[in-house]
């Protein structure tokens, strides 16, 4: 709520002195391709379109947050020669997806608070240890372990290693294409666009995108989350029908 | 051509899946065996997280052991009495193996030891067949040794509550089926894997079945120890993907026919020998895994749903 709220405010913000004067069109305006991704059998990943139009001035930084969640990283120690799962850290409301496009290299954009503030790039995001675990560990420990999480999901694909290009076509409008991979996460993303000149904040639009799954996969999902033991059965009724013709062709042979 | 599968929640390239699933079921064709160990393994080496490729097995495994039962059920190679009494210790076995991989899970260690038991128990077996099957082999060429007894009394005859079983020709304790058929439940239960490499020889050498009956009855007590696995894991930690177990299944049914062609042409010994060699390479595969340094020594733990 918090974000959303602060996302709303710096649109008012920015908007604010433009609409105090003559009426003027908008700074900024952007669309998605599609606002839902649909997740079906033969999903293997997806690209989502971002577009709009801006007043030609200035560069765009483009910010695709799938739905946050808690994330618990996990570091290896060799014990006895074999590798046992030892410390753990959890990390709170860390994005299950963030990638970043932008038209220029993000900090001749704008000053570090800006993109600090605004979580522009994926070493900005912030990634607060749960309570628990930071009582118990040294400031560098957390630091390891929050650089192993943006590691693992960049080498998951759901981390952008850096922002990828967006580009200006005749001087007004813009175009951003961020890759969703296959293990793209479920829920509800949320996608902010951020219009900047000489370095300040002059406009923030945020939309949202939702990724679903679809059809029988769907079905099968929320067959085995609503109906777990029925879907026990149905899997165990499968497997005999399968053994039972295997064992029928075998008598054929 | 990708398929998403929806509780791993993943896409997988379909063939991959086919061919694995082709490849396990030319084996359980082959030597008669579900083949879980084969399959756990390497749909965890395509990227399948652990918790769903121990689910997904056991439900694959059913269908293996069922096609596999009803061939030996209709030569009469299956003792019921002896199968009932393994599927009690089974059912109990394997109800104890998914409490202790609920709790294995919670507390971050499953994956450890999925691994570790993978590389004791298939190394321990392995070995054995393998030492097995040469003795088997020379003994063939050697028609002058010594045959073996029908079978040998060892401390696991003296137990109490004695029962007949026909079809074994044997008058032993019932706890010592009742024990291993546990043994195999709690196996089931972490491994993903009916346990078939494990209670065959104990039936041939510590039970001292004949090794006419041992298949049949081991697959089908497997039916129902994997079923249950299945039914369990399905309501308590939903791991039971069924578009990746479906694929599977088609592959397998495929695969099994041409292994027991194949089977037929190939000699007892020789096919055990395979077997011990496929089960120890499997083994040294997981054991590689746990000793090499990872390249990320830190790694993210899946969701939990």
């Amino acid at each position: 709520m918090s974000r959303a709220a602060s996302a709303l405010a710096a649109v008012l913000l920015a908007s604010a002195p433009a609409a105090a004067q003559q009426p003027q069109p908008q700074p900024l305006v952007i669309d998605l391709s599609n606002s839902v991704v649909s997740i079906t059998t033969g999903f293997a990943g997806a690209d989502l379109l971002l577009f709009g139009a801006f007043d030609g001035q200035g560069d765009l930084a483009v910010v695709v947050t799938g739905p946050r969640r808690n994330e618990t990283v996990w570091q290896k120690q060799r014990v006895a020669g074999i590798w046992l799962n030892g410390q753990s850290m959890t990390f709170i409301d860390a994005p299950s997806f963030y990638r970043v496009a932008a038209t220029a290299e993000l900090t001749e954009m704008a000053p570090p608070e800006v993109l600090d503030r605004l979580q522009i790039g994926v070493e900005r995001i912030p990634l607060p240890v749960a309570p628990g675990t930071a009582r118990s560990a040294s400031p560098e420990t957390i630091e390891a372990f929050r650089a192993a999480l943006i590691r693992n999901k960049q080498f998951d694909g759901l981390y952008g290693l850096a922002p990828a290009p967006a580009t200006v076509v005749g001087g007004r409008l813009f175009r951003a294409s961020i890759h969703l991979p296959g293990n793209v996460p479920t829920g509800t993303y949320q996608v902010e666009t951020h219009l900047f000149q000489n370095r300040k904040l002059i406009a923030s639009r945020a939309t949202s995108l939702t990724v679903e799954r679809a059809g029988f996969g769907d079905a099968v999902y929320r067959f085995a989350f609503d109906h777990s033991a029925l879907y026990g059965l149905v899997a165990i009724l499968l497997a005999l029908m399968a053994g039972w013709t295997a064992s029928l062709l075998f008598r054929r042979t | 051509m990708q398929i998403y599968l929806p509780i791993a929640e993943l896409s997988v390239d379909v063939f991959y899946l086919l061919a694995i699933g082709g490849g396990v079921g030319l084996l359980s064709g082959l030597i008669g065996v579900g083949g879980g160990f084969l399959l756990t393994p390497l749909l965890i080496f395509l990227g399948i997280p652990p918790t769903i490729a121990v689910g997904t097995g056991s439900n694959q495994v059913v269908a293996a052991s069922v096609s596999g039962a009803l061939a030996h059920w209709r030569r009469g190679n299956v003792d019921l009495a002896m199968g009932a009494v393994l599927l009690a210790g089974g059912i109990v076995g394997s109800t104890l193996g998914v409490w202790m991989f609920r709790v294995l899970r919670a507390l971050g260690q499953i994956d450890l030891v999925i691994s570790l038991f993978y590389v004791v128990f298939l190394s321990a077996i392995g070995f054995l067949m393998l030492v097995e099957s040469v003795r088997a082999w020379q003994r063939s060429r050697n028609p002058s040794a010594p045959r073996r007894k029908l079978h040998q009394h060892y401390l696991v005859h003296r137990l109490p509550l004695r029962m007949r079983f026909r079809r074994s020709k044997l008058y032993i304790s019932a706890l010592v089926p009742f024990g291993l058929g546990l043994i195999a439940g709690v196996l089931t239960a972490i491994m993903g894997v009916g346990g078939g490499f494990l209670m065959v020889p104990a039936m041939i050498y510590l039970v001292g079945m004949p090794t006419s009956v041992v298949v049949g009855t081991s697959l089908f007590q497997i039916i129902f120890v994997t079923a249950n696995v299945t039914f369990l894991l399905a309501v308590g930690t939903h791991t039971v993907d069924l578009i990746l177990a479906a694929v599977l299944m088609a592959g397998s049914v495929v695969g099994a026919q041409f292994g027991t062609r194949l089977g037929v042409k190939l000699r007892g010994e020789h096919l055990r020998a395979l077997m011990g060699l496929l089960v120890l390479a499997v083994a040294a595969r997981v054991a590689w895994t746990l000793v090499v340094t990872p390249d990320d020594p830190f790694f993210l733990a899946p969701v939990a749903s």
